[in-house]
């Protein structure tokens, strides 16, 4: 009974910094950014592969965050919100003339592997999951960070991508094909 | 409001999924981007609490952008009969008229679909200056009407970026675009052909 009373304290409390935030206090949205700071920048980091990259995008996101909080209507968790203003953002850094040639890390058919992103990881270590997924081609990436490591479902994804929920599922079958071929490779040798 | 925390609603089947499933959510930065953060919010102008969007706007900019396109299409089939006049000179002056729809930070529009755009942009630059002068403003307007639209839809995803509706609207802006200049390029070919 009690946790249930702290849970409820706990997210009573979350919405009242989300709402002090949202009036332009910016001790209270320090606090947010105090909390979520760690699944922006690692949302960022996977799907762009470059640490300086996610960490402007990690700025970007926030900044944007704080322009738009006072629209913010509380239909969508404020962590998903803001990871749906991160994705716009990586998506937007991608279009541009500069993140494109930044941030596009592999062709669409996933032939370059070899990029910054490694230089995040101990080079060491065998393959993982995170190097695998690392090394797959963007799209196939974005919705294996998405769905695989932050949960959200294919609809949702689909959503933030801005793609047919099929092409999610497409990529989603193409990306464990490449994880698998890439692993099993790896650990043979 | 709620801060439901995110995660997997259901245990993945696959076992790869089930391992990327359990890498950590949060990775910290190298740096504390809050001082950067912090210095860059004074500059930020904040949306109105009290601004919502326009959806009969919304609504008849999509409309106007689907009937001014069948109306464009119609009229080049119509116009494009063999008196029809070849302007090949004056495609580079009018040329400069053309500028696609800009679609802004929260669009979600992709890389890839923009790169299919372009292409098809590039074919519909090649036959503009064999339009007529009233054609060729009409899509100028057309163009304007989508960037409208755009606009108005980028700025309401900006304060509902989860919101699937706008996010069908700028997708719907977004073919209605590809839509233009495919029409003029169809119709173009017809014109060659015929001439």
């Amino acid at each position: 009974m009690q946790q249930v009373t702290n849970l409820a304290s706990s997210a009573e409390s979350s919405a009242d910094v989300v709402s002090r935030a949202s009036r332009g206090d910016t001790v209270a949205f320090e606090d947010l950014y105090r909390q979520h700071v760690g699944r922006v920048y690692g949302l960022c980091l996977r799907m762009t592969g470059h640490p300086e990259s996610a960490e402007d995008l990690t700025q970007d996101t926030f900044v944007n965050a704080w322009r738009s909080l006072p629209g913010y209507e509380g239909r969508s968790s404020f962590s998903t919100w803001l990871h749906r203003i991160a994705v716009n953002a990586v998506l937007a850094k991608r279009r541009s003339p500069q993140g494109r040639n930044e941030i596009s890390m592999t062709d669409d058919a996933g032939d370059q592997m070899d990029f910054e992103a490694h230089a995040t990881l101990d080079d060491a270590t065998p393959i993982d999951v995170e190097r695998a997924i690392a090394g797959l081609p963007q799209g196939a990436r974005d919705i294996v960070v998405l769905h695989g490591i932050y949960g959200y479902s294919h609809e949702e994804a689909a959503g933030m991508l801005g793609v047919a929920v099929g092409t999610c599922k497409a990529q989603l079958h193409r990306a464990r094909h490449l994880m698998r071929a890439r692993m099993g490779s790896e650990n043979a040798t | 409001m709620n801060t439901i925390p995110f995660g997997p609603r259901n245990p993945p089947e696959d076992p790869l999924l089930a391992k990327a499933a359990e890498l950590p959510k949060e990775i910290e930065p190298a740096h504390d981007l809050w001082p950067g953060i912090a210095a860059r919010l004074s500059e930020a102008p904040r949306e109105s609490r009290t601004r919502t969007f326009n959806w009969p706007a919304a609504l008849a900019a999509g409309f106007v952008v689907a009937s001014v396109s069948a109306l464009l299409t119609w009229g080049l089939l119509r116009d494009s009969g063999p008196a029809a006049p070849v302007q090949i000179a004056a495609t580079q002056a009018e040329d400069t008229a053309i500028v696609p729809v800009n679609y802004g930070p929260n669009s979600g529009i992709t890389a890839n679909e923009l790169v299919v755009r372009d292409e098809l942009l590039a074919q519909f630059r090649e036959k503009f200056g064999q339009l007529k002068p009233e054609t060729r403003d009409a899509i100028v307007k057309n163009l304007a009407v989508m960037q409208k639209a755009a606009d108005e839809i980028d700025a309401a995803l900006a304060k509902d970026p989860a919101s699937g509706m706008l996010k069908g609207f700028l997708v719907g802006t977004y073919k209605q675009e590809l839509q233009l200049y495919s029409s003029v390029v169809t119709a173009g070919d017809g014109l060659a052909r015929r001439i």
